[in-house]
């Protein structure tokens, strides 16, 4: 297939996640909605369910803000918007990671809000490195599977597991070498998310096979010219109309640190020994991210280093309005840019958002400074 | 070769002729928003004033919240690239340019070659934009024009310190009906505008020269708060409105003799 | 934490009262670890709920950065250092107090309230996961170790085993990685001392604040507020069950006497939840007291009561803080308090620095209310930063408050 069509084909499913709940469900697949950051999503595939991604939708938030104060992130208020609408209508579960302090409270809300689809706690340790962290990674994950099988009646198998940690492991090499193709080819930024964002709805097994031949196409065709390049860090860079004023500004996204995007495929579970272990292993293994536990602040050198290893002009960070947890992190981000010569910029987004001419003016301000 | 510049704003459109990159024929200030008939009106006013004819333009730049609607344009270019060019050309020295205007504000760095190399804007909060003022003005049943005068009659600043707007305007109410003078509270206001684009500005940095651009310049008031919390003196120039039109015309001209 | 604005000139507290012997014991926090950093001694930069028996088994000196932000807000600072912070690129939606600490980090000084620069941190996330990201910021700008203990948000009603052994381990990893920093030892022997101590000082706390189910309530709640810096900063010394003795021999004669710290006829009792705001405390004060609503009660009573007999129940016991139990027991303790308080209303602090404690805070406060048969009511506001709170709204929500309490007595 062209590139054209495998895109279509990819933004099809980017952006109509219903048909995808809807298609699973018909072919008897209980699915089971993942909220961000991180999830076990080999474990959920492994017992036989869709894991389907949560990260909420551009809309009016009424029915959420019984719930939550404004001063909540979009990101989670819509999520549970969308459970209250009856837009997850025939989901399992839920599954909420214990990563900040918004999505500790969207579980509590979730609970009385959205009587008929069960909530899953999922507990990190943020010490998840030492083996006490393991230990206790792996406990909750046992515990995510006891929840699983309750919600949904499947049953967790060790193989099973081995399984699917070999097709996520692929996934994400696919995914690493798509973000490094997309780095010099000619893909627009909204294309460019369709393709992480469509992983989020489909099975990785079938999102594998469409990137592969989209990689092994974009490899072949036309380079990007005349471009500014920059690399995007975020919780969520998945705004159409923020999108479009990228790409009307000729600013080529070569890497990102975006948590809906890249941040989901850097690290790989073992495909040795007990797998279950290997799945607290690989959070153990993660870092790079506002959500994990950092004090080195490793994640600023990391996108310092990206930037310059992608030959990005600057830095452009879409922050989400009342993310306290990227917030806290813009400042050392700022000034490492600054001292290394990287244009930066900060613009606050949300899924609220009607208005983009502050953000168009801003970015092309940008492209105006390079 | 003259060169023409608008900058359709939220409140205000403004124009400008210049005259082979160097002098300003005419200007022009209409009241009128986006998606009105203020754009036209601003640059019949420019033409009249100068005696010259349409097709006599080099070449047309527009900038400013409205710019993606003008279609008569050349060329279109943020205002804040707009405004650095103009501040540069009447003050050449400057290297921080704070510009308030009805819907954000903005603090620009400047190099030696009055090229823009940095900036940030407000966010998604009306405190500390020309917004807020006319709101508390509105208050105060005062024009905006009438601030600067009123301030200046100060002999205390009140304070004002809720960021946000509806806060700000129950608190203004609440310190008129325990009868704070009317000039302490226009103090206060243009205070908590200057505070709120201070902190913005310390994050690109302060160099001097330190100008005001935008319609909010205009304001002695919050020109003078703001040089108390920046701890500099503020440049600002009579035209301070024309900034942007006048960078847009300036662009229109580094344009037209790159290419003749 | 902190305490109350500017007093008015009083005559000179009498030495032997329990406000005295608490005030002077939070003051010397600040003195002692000023001095020991003088003396070239290393001090600490501590969570709020950070387990305190570590660092005083151990032997060193911490202060407390949440108390110092509460006091430089309640003594007029916080909008000045919110600002510096913002000015640094921090964004104004973040925690008021990280803000100000952040900016104490900068300047080094405030004239509201100083305190040694750190030479290591220690945080604790079982109030909020803010705290890391905060934490972090001043390892990383200051170049100083950090040491965590993770403590997650439970969602289950109790304390699982796993979660336990997590944290116990992790007790065990900080003594030994703060024992290499420091050089100082653990000894069991002082642990078991300061385990005494604190948990004297939890339990004398806990029966003080309990003497608010007497009909007048012998003190005003508003105490609480100033008095729990001790139970922060200093529950692990002897001094504070001290003090608390003190603290509720008083509240038990004026009970006896028919007197109280309420200043003004108690005609509605209230529980108030979440954090004060301290930036505006005389104007929350005085908008209940001028009605005569006495606020008997928040769950800062129940907070501080690090009750426990070992090791483990001491790990348990910081897994059952306020903001880390899930939804239904941070209930059914609120509810325990409002009905052995005689609550008859709850108001609530949306506080726009705390997205944990306000973030389930509509759905908890509407199934307290339900269980209580008392009416809720909330105002916005901030913990630090004086610029989120509207004194015109504050004023009206406190006297429908009360339209709905006097409505209810008519009712009965």
């Amino acid at each position: 297939m062209a590139v054209n069509e495998l895109l279509a084909q990819l933004h099809e499913i980017a952006t109509s996640p219903k048909k995808q709940l809807d298609k699973y469900l018909a072919e008897g697949k209980p699915v089971v909605l993942v909220a961000p950051v991180y999830t076990p999503n080999e474990i959920i595939h492994s017992m036989g369910i869709v894991p389907m991604g949560a990260w909420g939708a551009d809309m009016e938030l009424n029915e959420a803000k019984k719930y939550f104060p404004a001063f909540i992130s979009s990101i989670v208020q819509s999520i549970l918007e969308l459970g209250m609408k009856g837009e997850y209508e025939g989901v399992s579960a839920l599954i909420v990671p214990s990563l900040c302090d918004s999505l500790m409270c969207l579980g509590q809300n979730w609970k009385y809000a959205v009587k008929g689809i069960p909530y899953i706690p999922m507990s990190y340790p943020q010490n998840r490195k030492p083996a006490y962290g393991i230990k206790f990674t792996r406990a909750m994950y046992r515990r995510v599977i006891n929840d699983l099988t309750v919600a949904t009646g499947k049953h967790y198998s060790d193989y099973a597991l081995k399984d699917s940690i070999k097709i996520y492991n692929e996934h994400n090499a696919v995914m690493r070498e798509f973000a490094e193709i997309a780095s010099t080819a000619d893909i627009s930024a909204a294309a460019r998310n369709d393709v992480f964002k469509s992983a989020w709805f489909m099975l990785p097994e079938e999102h594998t096979a469409i990137v592969k031949q989209l990689n092994e196409e974009l490899k072949a065709g036309p380079k990007a010219e005349g471009k500014v390049r920059v690399l995007v860090s975020g919780v969520l860079a998945d705004s159409p109309s923020l999108l479009k004023i990228f790409d009307d500004n000729d600013i080529k996204v070569v890497f990102d640190d975006v948590a809906h995007e890249s941040r989901q495929y850097r690290t790989d579970a073992p495909e040795e020994g007990d797998p279950l272990q290997a799945m607290a292993i690989k959070f153990a293994n993660m870092d790079n991210c506002s959500f994990l536990y950092d004090k080195d602040k490793k994640r600023v050198d990391y996108i310092v280093e990206q930037a310059k290893a992608h030959d990005a002009r600057g830095v452009i960070v879409l922050m989400t309005k009342f993310c306290d947890t990227e917030e806290f992190d813009y400042v050392p981000i700022k000034r490492a840019c600054d001292a290394a010569g990287l244009l930066n910029l900060n613009i606050e987004v949300d899924r609220q958002m009607v208005n983009y001419e502050q953000a168009g003016t801003m970015i092309q301000a940008f492209k105006e400074m390079v | 070769m003259y060169t023409l510049g608008i900058d359709i704003g939220s409140t205000t459109s403004k124009a400008v002729i210049l005259k082979d990159g160097e002098e300003m024929l005419a200007s022009s200030i209409v009241i009128a928003t986006v998606g009105t008939d203020g754009v036209t009106q601003v640059i019949r006013n420019v033409l009249d004033e100068s005696g010259i004819k349409e097709e006599e333009i080099g070449c047309t730049v527009a900038t400013g919240y409205g710019r993606q609607t003008y279609e008569g344009a050349d060329y279109q270019v943020s205002e804040l690239s707009c405004h650095a060019l103009g501040i540069h050309h009447v003050f050449p020295g400057a290297r921080t340019v704070i510009d308030i205007g009805g819907q954000d504000a903005k603090v620009l760095s400047l190099n030696e070659q009055g090229r823009m190399v940095n900036f940030v804007m407000n966010d998604k909060c009306a405190a500390g934009t020309g917004r807020f003022l006319d709101v508390m003005a509105n208050i105060l049943k005062l024009d905006i024009s009438e601030l600067e005068t009123e301030a200046a009659k100060a002999e205390k600043v009140a304070s004002i310190s809720s960021t946000c707007t509806v806060f700000a305007e129950s608190e203004v109410i609440s310190q008129l009906a325990s009868g704070t003078a009317i000039p302490d509270l226009v103090a206060g206001i243009c205070q908590s505008v200057a505070v709120r684009v201070a902190s913005l500005a310390k994050r690109v940095g302060i160099r001097a020269d330190v100008c005001m651009s935008g319609g909010v310049a205009k304001n002695g008031g919050v020109r003078e708060a703001m040089a108390r919390e920046l701890g500099v003196e503020i440049l600002h120039d009579e035209n301070a409105q024309l900034m942007g039109a006048l960078g847009a015309a300036l662009y229109g001209w580094d344009k037209v003799k790159s290419v003749g | 934490m902190g305490e109350e604005v500017k007093k008015k000139s009083r005559p000179a507290p009498d030495p032997n009262s329990a406000k005295y012997k608490l005030g002077q014991i939070a003051a010397k926090a600040y003195t002692d670890a000023i001095e020991a950093k003088a003396r070239g001694e290393m001090v600490g930069w501590c969570a709020s709920n950070f387990p305190v028996e570590i660092p005083e088994t151990l032997g060193l000196t911490v202060c407390y950065p949440e108390n110092q932000a509460a006091g430089i807000a309640a003594r007029g600072g916080g909008e000045r250092m919110c600002n510096e912070a913002e000015g640094e690129g921090y964004s104004n939606d973040i925690c008021a107090y990280a803000r100000i600490s952040l900016a104490y980090m900068k300047l080094k000084s405030a004239p509201e309230q100083d305190m040694p620069q750190p030479d290591f941190v220690l945080c604790c996330n079982n109030i909020c996961n803010c705290m890391i990201k905060w934490y972090e910021n001043i390892s990383k700008e200051l170049n100083i170790p950090m040491y965590i203990i993770d403590i997650p948000f439970n969602p289950d009603y109790e304390v699982s085993e796993d979660e336990v052994e997590y944290i116990r381990e992790q007790f065990w990893d900080v003594i030994h990685q703060l024992e290499d920093y420091t050089g100082k030892k653990w000894s069991d022997e002082r642990f078991k001392e300061v385990m005494q101590y604190s948990g004297r000082a939890s339990r004398l706390w806990v029966e003080a604040t309990s003497q608010a189910k007497y009909v007048p309530s012998p003190f005003n709640g508003f105490d609480l507020l100033n008095h729990m810096a001790v139970m922060v900063t200093a529950r692990g010394k002897k001094e504070a069950g001290d003090a608390m003795e003190t603290l509720l021999k008083e509240y038990k004669e004026n009970h006896e006497k028919g007197e109280s710290t309420f200043r003004a006829e108690e005609k509605y009792r209230i529980m108030f939840e979440g954090i004060a705001c301290w930036p505006w405390l005389r104007v929350t004060s005085t908008g209940l007291k001028s009605r005569g609503i006495n606020m008997v009660t928040t769950i800062y009573a129940d907070a501080f009561g690090f009750i426990y007999d070992d090791f483990d129940g001491m790990c348990r016991a910081y897994a059952n803080v306020p903001n880390s139990m899930n939804l239904e027991h941070s209930r059914d303790k609120r509810v325990k308090l409002c009905k052995a308080n005689h609550v008859e209303g709850l108001l609530v602090h949306t506080n726009r620095s705390c997205k944990l404690w306000s973030g389930f805070m509509p759905e908890m406060s509407r199934q307290i209310g339900e269980a209580c048969g008392i009416p809720v009511v909330s105002f916005d506001g901030d913990q630090a930063d004086p610029r989120n709170f509207s004194e015109a709204q504050y004023d009206t929500r406190v006297q429908g408050l009360m339209e709905l309490m006097e409505g209810n007595k008519g009712g009965k």
